[in-house]
């Protein structure tokens, strides 16, 4: 009974099922993974399989506090305004953040939304949101889906080709846009993670990894070389660093943030260095140190050596001088 | 009767005989006087011709009532060999000749008019209960000449020149503290088959709505058990009990259907929403899409006296259903078995009868993991409502004294963040009822009439009825912490005494609990059937 209460107590996010070698397959999900990832926040990932079409996944729930996808504008949004995880709070009010993230929340969404249910044939979103239903079920939301984001994006029979080209033209806009913001930094604004980040990382491992190479989308992607850097780098910090699934003992309890609604973590300044890379140039530097105190220990050594044979010499001179 | 005109034949042509032999004998005796006397027999016997003219009537009739009377006799005290010959069948231009004489099958059978006069009773009523004929009548006719002891049925229908029926009504539902208005079309016999065609709409306030269309056939072919299809779309609305909307679409058939024995498939698609966003959080682990692909059977004996009031006899159901039979894993996988067992007797004054009972149930997935797998929500025990365990025999759901579902494991909702620090908030509206894997519900009810003969002769009673119940987990290794002493420590129980006041459109009950006060249910049934004369 004591278990099953801390487990309620724990951050749980709920996502759709993972596959592709990410965490979790659903481009509407893995940007709030990601943004957890960003916050340090230790959380449990649970998978819903059988509700494809529900606008309230992903959701992050702790006891009985529950921040819905369909609520707020988002679950990171509800994580910021509940004062649960901010990352934003000194770029909130920039404007160029502010319509970057737009851009990625509109242009490359939809563009997405296209790839996945009518642009390509369809097996990556079968993989994702139908494997684990019944063929008959899982064939009628299909249809249902492609429908809805037809209706959603204005296509219809005789605008699909128009409709097409303004997609992928915008996405390709977008993708520039986005590249020449980024330029050789590891994130987008301050060089510090912010949902932008989360949104946009999100966006790019999907890309990346759901859809096939011939996928037209994907390949305007990959004409932007530091947008792919970035994104494999983030992916091998923030990803493939740790599981979620066990929580560190950890000195600061970052789930009574979600008791009391505080502050959280991060709304202090953002620490200068990833732990990853400290440990390197730790290890770089201690063996420079070793090989420097090495050497200084040999030279000394060496030193204390040579000094000591010619004092014995003129000792033995001022002797047989005395004898005479 | 063929017995009583053979046997008139017998006795004219007997009597015929008769007179024929008096003449002859006459002849014989006398020579010389025998012209005379032959004269004055023609005469007589042509003035006899003329008596008997207006005579042969009334003793033609005398004779058939002593025959009658004789042939019943004989019925009563005697078996009366007697065989049929044909049975003929007029006046069905739409039904098919092999649906009829299916049901009149047993007369053929017949050897005796016993025998024949109860096969005539049953087919007529088992022909009516087929509801596609206005009137059946069966005439037991003699049979041909050449064959004696035999008889020809005559089976004559009139179908029904209102095919189209209809009906709406009002209904009270008591376990859903709700209303629904229900309408039903029913089309009769538009194949020929017996066939009964009908589309129904529900729609319950705040709880219940469904549309429906099935059709039955009564018996098809070969296959003497009668056949029933039906699609439905079902929605209820659990939303204050358990914080979940349940829509079902789906078709159910019925394989076996007897007195006894019933044989149901089911497959539907089931949706669990939770438009709210309030759902506690194994509800919201449970909600999305599955397939119920499962087959029913339920055994069935009841052999009370009555099914609202009984005063003596007992009954027993037993209800099992597989879910997951497809070749899909995918499908919801469940074991279910419910047991009913009700007994009542008589005490023997102010007709008081003491009815108990015991219900029990028990839920399981199956497949692999299963032990970690929780139960699929809806298939769950949820016990509680106001409906009276004396007249239900549906496995362990009603306890009386408690609310619709007010038994059983609870977890707390969602809070939102206004509420966070409100710890005054009322605690049934924060928690949802997720039911039980194992319930088990016993009762013991005591009726009685009231002392005055108004109150009697209205049907009005009255009854103190005691009822204890328990529901738990199992799945989800909830079972290893399961004990008997703690299982039966957590039972709850109820006690009250009240009156119960039937009338033809409605049965209310006011019953008194000391615990929670006087409580009122009222069960509505206010059909309105309608006629349609549109021949299809």
């Amino acid at each position: 009974m004591d278990e099953q209460v801390n487990q309620r107590e724990e951050v749980t996010l709920v996502a759709r099922k993972a596959c592709f070698g990410l965490p979790t397959a659903c481009p509407s999900c893995l940007p709030v993974y990601i943004y957890l990832k960003f916050a340090q926040t230790p959380f449990n990932l649970d998978f819903n399989l059988t509700y494809p079409d529900s606008d309230q996944i992903p959701y992050v729930e702790s006891g009985t506090y529950v921040a819905y996808n369909n609520e707020k504008g988002g679950v990171i949004e509800s994580l910021k305004e509940d004062g649960i995880v901010d990352l934003d709070s000194e770029v909130a009010g920039v404007p160029d953040w502010i319509s970057t993230k737009a851009v990625v929340n509109t242009w490359l969404a939809d563009a997405l939304m296209y790839e996945l249910w009518v642009g390509s044939n369809g097996s990556s979103a079968h993989k994702i949101y139908f494997s684990d239903l019944p063929w008959p079920i899982g064939k009628f939301l299909y249809f249902k889906q492609t429908r809805i984001t037809k209706q959603l994006l204005g296509i219809t029979k005789d605008n699909a080709d128009r409709r097409e080209e303004e997609i992928y033209g915008k996405a390709t806009i977008a993708y520039g846009a986005l590249a020449t913001r980024l330029g050789d930094q590891s994130f987008f604004f301050e060089n510090r993670p912010t949902s932008l980040d989360a949104v946009f990382l999100g966006h790019a491992l999907f890309m990346l990894h759901a859809f096939p190479e011939t996928s037209v989308l994907r390949s305007k992607l990959l004409e932007h070389s530091n947008l792919v850097r970035y994104a494999d780098k983030l992916r091998t910090e923030f990803i493939e660093a740790g599981s979620s699934s066990s929580i560190p003992p950890s000195h600061a309890d970052p789930l009574s943030s979600f008791a009391r609604g505080g502050t959280s973590n991060w709304s202090s300044k953002p620490k200068s260095k990833p732990k990853k890379e400290r440990t390197e140039e730790e290890k770089k530097f201690r063996r420079r140190a070793k090989y420097f105190l090495v050497t200084q220990l040999v030279a000394v050594l060496v030193f204390l050596s040579l000094l000591g044979g010619s004092h014995d010499a003129e000792v033995e001179l001022d002797d047989d001088d005395y004898d005479d | 009767m063929a017995a009583s005109l053979q046997e008139e034949r017998k006795e004219q042509s007997s009597v015929a005989d008769g007179e024929d032999e008096k003449p002859s004998n006459g002849e014989d005796e006398e020579d010389d006087g025998d012209e005379i006397e032959e004269e004055e027999e023609e005469e007589e016997e042509e003035e006899g011709e003329e008596r008997q003219k207006p005579v042969p009537k009334e003793s033609r009739t005398r004779l058939q009532r002593e025959k009658m009377e004789n042939l019943f006799r004989r019925i009563s005290t005697e078996r009366v060999p007697l065989r049929v010959h044909d049975v003929v069948i007029k006046g069905n231009t739409k039904t098919k000749d092999w649906l009829i004489e299916a049901e009149v099958e047993a007369i053929k059978n017949a050897t005796t008019v016993q025998e024949l006069l109860q096969a005539a009773t049953i087919a007529n009523a088992r022909l009516h209960r087929l509801g596609i004929f206005d009137s059946v009548n069966i005439t037991l006719d003699s049979g041909p000449p050449e064959l004696p002891g035999t008889s020809n049925v005559i089976v004559e229908v009139v179908e029904t020149k209102s095919p189209l029926t209809g009906d709406i009504g009002i209904f009270s539902k008591p376990e859903a503290r709700s209303w629904s208005l229900e309408g039903s079309l029913k089309v009769k016999n538009l194949l020929g088959f017996g066939d009964l065609w009908d589309g129904s709409l529900s729609y319950g306030w705040d709880q219940t709505s469904e549309i429906s269309a099935g059709v039955a056939f009564p018996r098809f072919k070969g296959w003497a058990n009668p056949l029933l299809a039906r699609l439905s779309l079902l929605s209820q609305d659990w939303l204050k009990f358990s914080s979940y909307k349940e829509r079902v679409s789906g078709i159910s058939l019925g394989l076996i259907s007897s007195k006894n024995h019933d044989l149901a498939y089911n497959l539907s698609w089931r949706t669990l929403t939770d438009p709210s966003q309030m759902a506690s959080r194994s509800v919201r682990r449970q909600l999305g899409h599955g397939l119920l692909s499962s087959i029913k059977y339920t055994f069935k004996i009841d052999q009370r006296n009555s099914h609202l009031r009984p005063t003596r006899g007992y009954a027993f159901v037993s209800t099992s259903q597989v879910g997951g039979l497809a070749p899909d894993h995918r499908c919801l996988r469940f074991l279910r078995q419910e047991f009913d067992l009700r007994y009542a007797f008589p005490l023997g004054f102010y007709h008081t009868a003491l009815n108990f009972g015991v219900s029990c149930g028990v839920l399981f997935p199956w497949g692999r993991g299963f032990l970690n797998k929780p139960s699929p929500l809806p298939e769950r025990f949820f016990l509680g409502g106001n409906s009276s365990p004396v007249c239900t025999l549906g496995g362990p759901t009603t306890l009386l004294g408690f609310k619709t579902r007010g038994l059983g494991p609870t977890e707390p909702r969602r809070q939102v963040r206004d509420n966070f620090d409100d710890e005054s908030s009322d605690t049934y509206s924060g928690r949802d009822y997720v039911g039980g894997d194992l319930a088990l519900t016993t009762f013991a009810d005591i009726s009685f009439d009231l002392p005055l003969r108004v109150f009697q002769e209205a049907g009005i009673h009255g009854h103190f009825f005691a009822c204890a119940g328990n529901v738990t987990r199992l799945t989800e290794n909830a079972c290893r912490d399961l004990s008997f002493q703690k299982f039966r420590k957590s039972f709850r129980s109820s006690a009250g005494f009240g009156i119960i006041v039937p009338t033809k459109l409605f049965r209310m009950e006011v019953s008194f609990f000391p615990e929670t006060g006087i409580y009122i249910k009222l069960s509505i049934w206010c059909p309105c059937v309608f006629n349609c004369c549109n021949e299809v």
